[in-house]
């Protein structure tokens, strides 16, 4: 249980590659943080420079007030579950989750108490009746959940998780995303989890870090990286099957907003149209986004109506994804709820058919063309580079 | 299939069988035989001296009994080889362990110029050095009747060049295992010993089965440091002396003798622990 | 030479193709060159840098440190005990102490004579010892010793310069550390790190000081010996030896002097036959290997572990025992011989014709070879994905075909590196030559008594230990040295494992 915080931390390869870009956050006692992005953006290294398996190039890292950067790993307080679960193979899975605690020095951990603190554990986990067995003789699920175990029989301060659930089958890491949920209600301690999944992040987060080649995208709760992307790369990244964006004319006519994607004319109104004349957004052209949920299907032509024709179909059970060709050939991604659909409507939305759709402005994301930066929600942060700071503040 | 219309495919297949197997039986009469040979040697009491012919006329243990005897020298060195043999397994062993170990876990700032060095020193032919080493050990007063003592020493001090093999055993032990003890408070000695030794075993077998093994057959600086003093000979040595020119007629058989009571031992090990040694062999080939 | 890029190269037929990389293989010739000169220059230059750097602290450190720094640039480990650090300090202090005592007292003397290596021989006096007139021999400089020991103080010298260093630069470390406000390492935790952070210190410690001892400076001495004139003459300590340059290598050029076995001559000669036993040794056993360790793979094969077991069977048996037998078996009054004449034949000089012993020791090689090669390629056979073969079969390749295209191309990749340092290990392969054939049937138009089937090693060790030859054995030794390094180099970076390690994977 400790606060960890990170100042400038910097990570570089045999004094060329950056790994990692001027990395700063503050994580509160108990938080669970998310680190996701896509592989190489630096996430697990940076997790690596806590854990003390990877020297800190720059910067300071800080556990519980404490900077750590030159103690060893052991003298950190820190457990971890690698993503390959890393059980020692010579070892049952009773020593594998005992091993930790028969080195603790002080105090030295009497046996029963070991046998009490490992048992416990096990039982929390569901795996008392494999602690006689070896590793290999466990199915993959189970033995995350004794890497799992082995981390949590430790009082440690920082619970750092690498994709340890990368290495399952989709099933099993849903029920085990579950398990870690109720988890993290018993272990109740500071969770840093990497992962490259935006889903693990978004359910299992408090706050999510979106991370892009060595640099934080975005630190947010699930609900404001969803909700308010900063950038592109967050609203592409955050969200399945990944938002429509499109580059397309904002235009201004007095006080109203309106963009013309494809052809059409779509008035921006309500919240997000207020936001655009508070930012007192330049018009011309931009990058919009609609997320596949958020487009509507017109029923008939008109001039908020884009017309565009049924590409594939994918049936996903309880909805429909439509991937839809417009007249210019951009691909979109519409996402159709089947529940409310007759039989009727649904022989339309097959492909060959001509769909016509539109766009609600509260739907609507605006991104700058060159920056990529959300147009509304874009604050002057030192979130991209060093030499923008300076004059933003 | 048109290519062998006259043939089933399972006539042609069982005719293919039928010749690899005599062929196998012929490889293994090639290379047992000369191996039967000696055995039957050694029973072929009628004369000392090599003959023309396969079977003994005449069947006894004299040439054993004969190495037995006190007015011979082979017990001392078999003592000699054993109690070589003995030490370097122990020293070698741990000389290879810690270096394989470090060069294949640690990133210091050396390491790439230590393997180069190490690399370059091995393309020096081994011999090259014997008479300096000679001078040395003689300093030390470790040749002739002591040479047990300087080829121990030898045999041990550089041993740490003959890493390969185990690095790369230890190279195929994922990483994340030493960072996860590391993580769980261990510290890199706990490591080394908590995790590595345990999971090596494999190679250590090896590395211990062929260090033990070398002195059985170490001859050339053997003789060299030994020279002219047959209490310090080991039994490499004092075999072959028992085949030059002028003792051949004596002591052809007692070396056929001597030759099974030197193998005898060294198959039996070998055999039990066959497994180690393939794995060991193939490893280190694939990794070059 | 035009480069193809990969669409052209594909347009090309097989002969075509193969003429292009053999071009290829040529052309790239002088640029590996030019990248191992590169390579060099810039070793150098970091070794220059490194030196430059080192004088540049020396003198920086000096100016800008406190008095205890200074005084540790005359008592090492001054600076290190003042400001607490008791361990390191008393180290380096301990050696110093010892590196003086050891120049005063014993390397200098030796080190002040390297230059001459000795100029007093021995003497043979008369001295009279009561009354009665004895020779003795007094002895003077012992070149030996003198070469040995110089050496030795020179590797003392060159490690006491490094540490004195690393002192001088510990002091300004912890300078920068106090001025920082920060705590100096503790003796506890210098003491901690050695089993853990410093852990590879410790475990190298002893390997290093073993090889240095026992490898590296020994090699240095008979490099250094090859350039002096020590051989039978010259044996100290009764006589002393001197430098004479490159003298020793000159002899190499000496092609023919007169009728007599000239060394230059014998040279070419046994390095020829050297490079042919370990092409013939090498490859003979590496198909005939991975022949047999294919036939007992084959499917339908019973008894695969029986077949196995007897190969690995004859490893176990040390090679001095299972030679040494063979060799008789072969000789003149040996037990084949022996049968042959039974059978109403000839005698054949298996050990006595130079052509039937070459031909004798590569088809004994065989024997002794096949067994490990079967055992390396078994393991590598099996590895070989089987739905290679699956598709191949599908595509329509036959046996032949099936091995051609896949087996060996897959074996040859894997085994490159191996086969590299098995043909620089058969250039060396001393056991089967010397238990076979002893280097004979010797020749007296061979130098220094070199036999017809003598590898370079076996005349270095015969030059050595029957002729005491050093300078010579020592020449070989640099010789086979430079061999070596130049076939690893070039081989080394032309095979593909080495570069393209996913080729196959």
């Amino acid at each position: 249980m400790a606060t960890v915080k990170l100042t400038n931390v910097k990570k570089i390869y045999q004094g060329k590659v950056t790994a990692v870009h001027d990395f700063n956050l503050d994580i509160a006692d108990k938080e669970f943080v998310v680190f996701v992005g896509p592989s190489g953006c630096g996430k697990s290294t940076t997790l690596r420079m806590v854990a003390g398996l990877e020297d800190i190039s720059e910067g300071t890292v800080e556990i519980d007030g404490v900077v750590v950067n030159d103690l060893q790993p052991r003298d950190r307080g820190v457990s971890m579950v690698f993503q390959n679960y890393a059980l020692y193979p010579h070892l049952t899975v009773y020593e594998n989750m005992a091993f930790p605690l028969r080195l603790q020095k002080h105090p030295r951990m009497s046996n029963d108490e070991i046998y009490e603190r490992v048992t416990s554990a096990a039982k929390i986990l569901g795996i008392t009746q494999y602690l006689t067995r070896k590793p290999k003789a466990l199915s993959g699920g189970q033995r995350q959940r004794v890497a799992i175990g082995r981390a949590m029989v430790r009082d440690s301060k920082v619970f750092l998780m690498d994709e340890p659930l990368s290495n399952l089958d989709a099933k099993l890491r849903n029920q085990m995303r579950a398990e870690i949920i109720l988890l993290r209600k018993k272990i109740d301690t500071t969770f840093i989890y990497v992962t490259h999944d935006q889903t693990e992040a978004m359910t299992l987060g408090d706050r999510i870090v979106i991370m892009k080649d060595g640099f934080i995208m975005q630190v947010g709760t699930p609900a404001e990286v969803f909700d308010t992307p900063d950038n592109l790369f967050v609203a592409e990244f955050i969200g399945a099957p990944k938002m429509n964006t499109f580059k397309c004319e904002l235009l201004r006519e007095g006080d109203k907003y309106f963009v013309a994607p494809f052809g059409a004319k779509i008035e921006v109104d309500g919240e997000k149209g207020k936001l655009l004349r508070e930012k007192d957004v330049v018009p011309g052209e931009i990058i919009l986004g609609v997320r596949p949920e958020h487009v509507a299907i017109a029923s008939r032509p008109g001039p908020t109506a884009i017309p565009t024709t049924i590409l594939v179909n994918e049936m996903m059970g309880f909805e429909y994804h439509l991937h839809v060709l417009t007249e210019d050939g951009t691909e979109l991604i519409v996402r159709v709820p089947t529940l409310n659909l007759n039989d009727e409507e649904r022989a339309k939305l097959v492909a060959g058919e001509p769909l016509y759709i539109t766009f609600e402005g509260k739907a609507m994301h605006f991104f700058d063309v060159e920056s990529e930066y959300n147009l509304i929600y874009h604050e002057e942060q030192p979130v991209e580079g060093e030499e923008i700071i300076e004059d933003a503040e | 299939m048109a290519r062998k219309p006259s043939m089933g495919l399972k006539a042609s297949r069982a005719i293919g069988n039928t010749f690899g197997h005599i062929l196998l039986v012929l490889i293994s009469i090639i290379w047992i035989a000369p191996f039967v040979f000696i055995v039957l040697q050694s029973l072929r009491v009628e004369t000392t001296a090599q003959v023309g012919y396969l079977l003994p006329k005449k069947i006894g243990f004299d040439n054993f009994m004969f190495l037995f005897s006190p007015d011979c020298n082979f017990m001392t060195w078999y003592f000699n080889t054993f109690i070589i043999s003995l030490a370097v397994a122990v020293l070698q062993t741990i000389m290879i362990l810690m270096m394989a170990y470090t060069l294949s876990r640690f990133r210091f700032k050396s390491r790439k110029a230590l393997m180069n060095i190490m690399l370059i020193l091995g393309m020096f032919p081994g011999f090259l050095t014997m008479v300096v080493l000679y001078q040395v050990l003689k300093l030390l007063n470790l040749t002739q009747g002591n040479a047990v003592g300087g080829l121990i020493l030898v045999s041990v001090a550089s041993s740490g060049m003959g890493y390969y093999v185990c690095k790369g055993f230890f190279d195929t032990i994922p990483k994340s295992l030493d960072e996860a003890a590391r993580v769980d408070g261990a510290t890199r000695f706990q490591v080394f010993y908590k995790i590595i030794m345990p999971l090596a075993k494999p190679i250590i077998i090896y590395t211990i089965l062929t260090a033990f093994m070398g002195p059985w057959g170490d001859f050339i600086f053997a003789r060299y440091i030994a020279f002219g003093e047959p209490s310090g000979y080991n039994v490499a040595v004092g075999l072959w002396s028992w085949l030059t020119q002028d003792q051949i007629n004596n002591h052809y058989t007692h070396f056929c003798a001597g030759g099974v009571l030197v193998a005898v031992p060294v198959i039996v090990l070998f055999m039990f622990l066959q497994k180690y040694y393939v794995e060991g062999v193939t490893g280190g080939a694939v990794k070059g | 030479m035009k480069r193809l890029d990969s669409l052209e190269y594909l347009r090309l037929n097989k002969w075509q193709r193969f003429v292009y990389k053999i071009t290829l293989f040529f052309v790239s010739i002088p640029g590996f060159f030019k990248n191992v000169g590169i390579k060099i220059g810039l070793f150098f230059k970091k070794i220059g840098l490194g030196i430059a750097n080192f004088f540049k602290n020396i003198v920086l450190y000096f100016i800008h440190g406190d008095w205890k720094t200074k005084v540790s640039y005359v008592v090492m480990g001054f600076g290190s005990i003042a400001r607490g650090q008791w361990l390191r300090g008393l180290l380096f202090l301990a050696l110093e102490v010892v590196f003086i005592l050891y120049i005063v007292f014993f390397g200098g003397q030796y080190l002040a004579q390297l230059g001459t290596l000795g100029t007093k021989a021995a003497v043979i006096e008369t001295v009279v010892i009561g009354g009665i007139e004895v020779t003795v021999t007094k002895y003077y400089d012992n070149s030996f010793k003198i070469l040995l020991y110089g050496v030795l103080s020179i590797f003392f010298i060159i490690a006491i310069l490094y540490t004195w260093y690393l002192n001088i630069k510990q002091n300004h470390i912890s300078e920068q550390i106090i001025k920082e406000r920060k705590k100096l390492v503790s003796t506890k935790d210098d003491l901690r790190a050695l089993v853990d952070e410093d852990f590879y210190k410790t475990m190298l410690s002893l390997p290093a000081i073993g090889i240095t001892v026992f490898t590296i400076l020994p090699i240095v001495f008979m490099v250094l010996v090859a350039f002096t004139n020590f051989d039978k003459n010259h044996q100290p300590p009764q006589n002393l030896f001197g430098w004479v340059g490159l003298t020793n290598f000159n002899q190499l050029f000496t092609w023919n002097t007169g009728g007599g076995a000239s060394f230059g001559g014998t040279f070419g000669e046994i390095l020829l036959w050297t490079l042919i036993w370990a092409f013939f040794a090498t490859f003979t056993n590496y198909f005939l290997g991975m022949m047999v360790a294919m036939l007992i793979n084959k499917k339908g094969i019973r008894l695969k572990k029986l077949w196995r077991t007897i190969l690995v069977f004859s490893i176990a048996i040390p090679q001095f025992i299972s030679l040494l037998y063979v060799s008789k078996m072969f000789s003149a009054d040996g037990f084949i011989n022996g049968l042959i004449m039974n059978m109403g034949g000839q005698r054949i000089p298996f050990w006595t014709n130079q052509w039937y012993a070459r031909v004798t020791v590569i088809i004994i090689n065989i024997w002794i070879g096949i067994p490990y090669l079967m055992l390396i390629t078994t393991g590598i056979l099996m590895n070989i994905p089987a739905d290679l073969y699956e598709s191949a079969k599908i595509d329509g390749a036959s046996p032949a075909q099936q091995y051609f295209k896949i087996t060996l191309p897959y074996m040859l990749f894997i085994t490159g590196p191996y086969l590299l340092t098995s043909f620089t290990g058969n250039m060396n392969n001393f056991n089967v030559i010397f238990l076979l054939t002893g280097g004979g049937p010797t020749d007296i138009n061979l130098y220094g008594g070199a036999g017809h089937t003598d590898l370079l090693i076996t005349w270095l060790y015969s030059l050595t230990v029957d002729d005491t030859n050093y300078k010579l054995a020592a020449v070989i030794g640099i010789l086979i040295f430079i061999v070596v390094a130049l076939l690893s180099t070039i081989v080394y970076n032309v095979i593909p494992s080495t570069k393209n390690e996913e080729d196959f994977q």
